[in-house]
């Protein structure tokens, strides 16, 4: 049996604590009585994927078996999800390299010809082909690249229906294949409970004009949280679009969940807790501190992101895609659930180096503020960690970076858009339409491998609640410059942002650090 | 009468001279008599055994611990020295993945480098399991040269210009020996990159063997090695293999050759035909992994 998550209190004899630092790591010394919330381990992942994903597929829920719906004339589509899921990417072979091989494997004995398989992009970048390849493994990319395997492109108008609008006005949007077909498959991996569900659908192969329905500041900001379905106003309004997508077309859901074994054996003292570290992980962590403190960035990013997270199946289901995801969202909380005793003055937490935006890519400082303001701040149920108006202190370098291949968009927004205002508000009533339909950007978009025009305005938007909530946000160890530009302050050490932070919640604050990653979703009481 | 040796005192120096004069008149008439490099003139008469020694003299080149060696040596130098040169594209490698039983390569022909790049195009269980039919009068000329292309190629003399049955004798055997064959049926490299007729040879082996024939077109790899040139250059390439064909009952060579030359034309101008390349059923068929079957005890 795995060792569930624990919050643990620091006493003078725990050990200093791990934070990442986007592409290097700190051990930092915490004052007496903070806490430090700890994932659970990882669960025992499934013996047998093949058996289990066979299963699921012969007796799916709610829904007839796979077979039966199969049959030779038909019009099959297979969606899956993206490289932007697991993170770091999985080791191969990924799930959904095998949920795919089992089912084409059904297809071509149904006789079915006509198949093509699509990666369910919406906006993010185009993937490489080895990218691809990665995901679908060798067999599927050589038997169906590129003319049957290929990516969504949400910008070319004659691959893309519009479907109509939901009962709250949400127009939506369908890839055309997908909308044409006789049935569309959904292969997806749910590493957090914001993944999956009609999500996967409503965003995935969608257009610009299906997704800003839900990517937008009314609907994040009114989302409490991302991490907890019912209580976000974001997958409500995906569950109605997807409720049209399924009338529509019939679709049958093929959810799957791994468990948070998330660093190879090289980097296992980031899995542990350092009470835990045995001497070798000590040496490991001063050997990584020693080369990321003197390597340059993109030696170091060569090194990170070609790390591959052994990731193991803890559950496959398959069917009615309501179904499925309850029973998805089960296996991720059962996973990553940590309880936690009320709120806090400060939450300090670690950025990696990697978000799932950035797969081999520099994490640039608007990827910085989604990835810690944005998702690692929302990993609550019911309330966030931190009380309102208290400090968030991440540490993250901070530096004025970006790829400009994958995120030219983010360039323009942060020397143009962020120089002018950082409220969310502001931004998407100025600037989101003309970024989002920028014939360049879309051309890089459709042609390169670069994000959508309008994803740096997401990225900012998933922080928009944790900056109106938060009455601080303190950025340890980051270029001055750049965190100013963020709208943040910047501290040298947290030493130093802890007493900044005592200006804003007073003397003798509560704080709760976040040990991430391995992803845990705090279930705080 | 015969002439007194030069070292005999009489008329020395003279004679000396008319030696050496002698010696260097017989070596230049004998290097300008014989041109190995230009083809026989069709008038002469058969020619008893061809140049190279037959194919089961080269037997050692298939035997280990060579295969070994060549293993290491194709995986160290030949792979990755191809694959940095040309990156090559490979489309329809699923045909060749899962191989049952042995094969023939069939290619289009236009520089060196096609050997490597269909090598390369095969999986290590298949690549281990193929020999190459290389020009006897061409490669084995010289034995070293012969025997370190075999070292590192596998490949076996075939003769261009014995008849059919001697030539394709070593053939059929090392295809019921369980080797796969690489044949390039134009039969010499293409000086302008443009396909040429096959020779009927390779239908001649299939059907005597009852051997599938795998038609392969190779683009690209004439402007990293064309015709005449000594050292390779850096150039873009895609090996494009189809489904494996055999005869049809009661098809005569020349007419399967017609067709495994007409398949190698069309892979080179069509990106996808099911016909040659296999619905996508059949290739994912063909590409399944291969059951270990264990026996019972």
């Amino acid at each position: 049996m795995a060792r569930p998550g624990a919050v643990i209190e620091v006493d003078r004899n725990t050990p200093p604590v791990l934070f990442h630092y986007g592409e290097g790591v700190r051990l930092e010394r915490l004052p007496l009585g903070s806490r430090i919330v700890y994932p659970p381990d990882p669960l025992e992942p499934i013996a047998h994927p093949e058996r289990a994903i066979k299963r699921a597929l012969g007796k799916p829920l709610d829904d007839d078996p796979l077979k039966s719906l199969l049959r030779r004339g038909m019009k099959l589509t297979l969606a899956f999800d993206d490289l932007s899921l697991p993170l770091p990417p999985m080791a191969a072979p990924d799930v959904r390299q095998l949920v795919m091989e089992e089912v084409i494997d059904m297809a071509a004995e149904a006789g079915v010809e006509d198949i093509h398989l699509i990666a369910a992009l919406g906006l993010h970048r185009r993937m490489t082909a080895d990218e691809v390849r990665h995901i679908v493994g060798d067999r599927i990319f050589s038997t169906f690249w590129p003319d049957r395997l290929y990516q969504h492109d949400g910008e070319d108008p004659d691959e893309n229906v519009y479907i109509g609008k939901t009962a709250q006005g949400e127009e939506v949007t369908l890839n055309k294949r997908a909308a044409e077909s006789d049935l569309v498959i959904y292969v997806n991996l749910t590493l957090v409970p914001m993944d999956g569900g009609h999500k996967s659908m409503a965003t995935g192969l969608a257009t610009y004009r299906g997704i800003r329905a839900h990517h937008n500041v009314k609907t994040l900001l009114g989302s409490r949280s991302y991490m907890n379905p019912p209580d976000s106003a974001l997958h409500h309004s995906c569950i109605r679009q997807g409720q049209l997508i399924e009338d529509t077309v019939r679709v049958f859901h093929i959810e799957t969940t791994v468990n948070n074994h998330a660093f190879p054996s090289l980097a296992s003292f980031m899995q542990k807790r350092e009470t835990d570290w045995t001497p070798q992980d000590q040496a490991m962590f001063l050997a990584m501190k020693q080369i990321t403190d003197i390597a340059p960035p993109a030696f170091k990013r060569n090194i990170f992101h070609s790390m591959r997270a052994p990731y193991g199946l803890t559950s496959v289901n398959a069917g009615q895609v309501d179904a499925v995801h309850e029973k998805s969202l089960d296996a991720v909380r059962n996973q990553i659930s940590v309880p936690v005793e009320g709120q806090t003055d400060i939450v300090t937490m670690g950025v990696p180096y990697l978000g799932p935006y950035n797969i081999n890519a520099p994490m640039n400082p608007v990827l910085v503020v989604c990835m810690g303001a944005g998702y690692l701040f929302n990993l609550y149920r019911g309330k966030p960690v931190l009380r309102k108006g208290g400090v968030l202190i991440f540490e993250h370098p901070c530096r004025y970076e970006f790829d400009a291949v994958q995120h030219p968009s983010y360039i323009d927004f942060y020397d143009e858009v962020l120089a002018d205002t950082t409220d969310p508000l502001e931004i998407e009533t100025k600037y989101e339409v003309r970024f989002a339909e920028d014939p360049w950007f879309r051309q890089l978009y459709r042609k390169s491998n670069a994000y959508h025009g309008a994803h740096p305005f997401y990225a900012w938007y998933w922080a928009a609640f944790a900056m109106e909530y938060a009455g601080d946000i303190i950025v340890v160890g980051g270029e001055r410059d750049v965190v100013h530009r963020l709208g943040f302050k910047a501290a040298t050490t947290l030493e130093d942002a802890l007493e900044m932070a005592e200006q804003t919640v007073g003397r003798h604050p509560s704080i709760t650090h976040l040990r991430v990653p391995p992803i845990m979703l705090c279930d705080v009481q | 009468m015969t002439a007194k040796p030069w070292y005999s005192g009489e008329r020395g120096v003279t004679q000396l001279a008319a030696a050496v004069g002698s010696l260097v008149e017989d070596v230049r008439r004998v290097r300008r008599a014989w041109h190995w490099d230009t083809p026989r003139p069709h008038t002469w008469p058969e020619r008893g055994s061809v140049v190279p020694a037959p194919a089961s003299d080269l037997g050692w080149a298939r035997q280990e611990p060579v295969r070994t060696i060549r293993y290491l040596i194709q995986q160290g130098l030949l792979l990755p020295f191809t694959e940095a040169m040309s990156h090559p594209k490979v489309e329809g490698r699923e045909w060749v993945k899962e191989l049952d039983r042995p094969v023939i390569f069939a290619a289009n022909h236009s520089s060196h480098a096609d050997t490597s790049l269909i090598l390369h195009a095969l999986t290590d269980t298949a690549r281990d399991r193929t020999v190459v039919a290389a020009a006897a009068d061409y490669w084995f000329k010289r034995p070293l040269m012969g025997n370190i292309v075999s070292l590192f190629l596998n490949t076996f003399p075939f003769s261009r210009t014995g008849g059919a049955q001697g030539q394709l004798h070593a053939s059929s055997t090392l295809l019921k020996s369980g080797w796969n064959l690489v044949l390039f049926p134009e039969g010499s490299r293409s000086q302008d990159g443009r396909i040429h007729e096959f020779k009927p040879g390779v239908g001649h082996l299939a059907n005597e063997t009852r051997t599938p024939v795998v038609p392969v077109h190779i683009r690209g790899a004439q402007r990293i090695m064309p015709k005449g040139q000594k050292l390779p250059l850096p150039a873009a390439a895609r090996v494009r293999i189809g489904k494996p064909m055999t005869p049809k009952p009661g098809e005569g060579s020349r007419e399967f050759t017609g067709r495994v030359e007409k398949a190698v034309r069309t892979l080179a101008e069509t990106p996808k035909s099911e016909e040659l390349q296999g619905t996508w059923i059949e290739r994912w068929r063909a590409s399944k992994p291969r059951e270990l079957v264990y026996g019972e005890d």
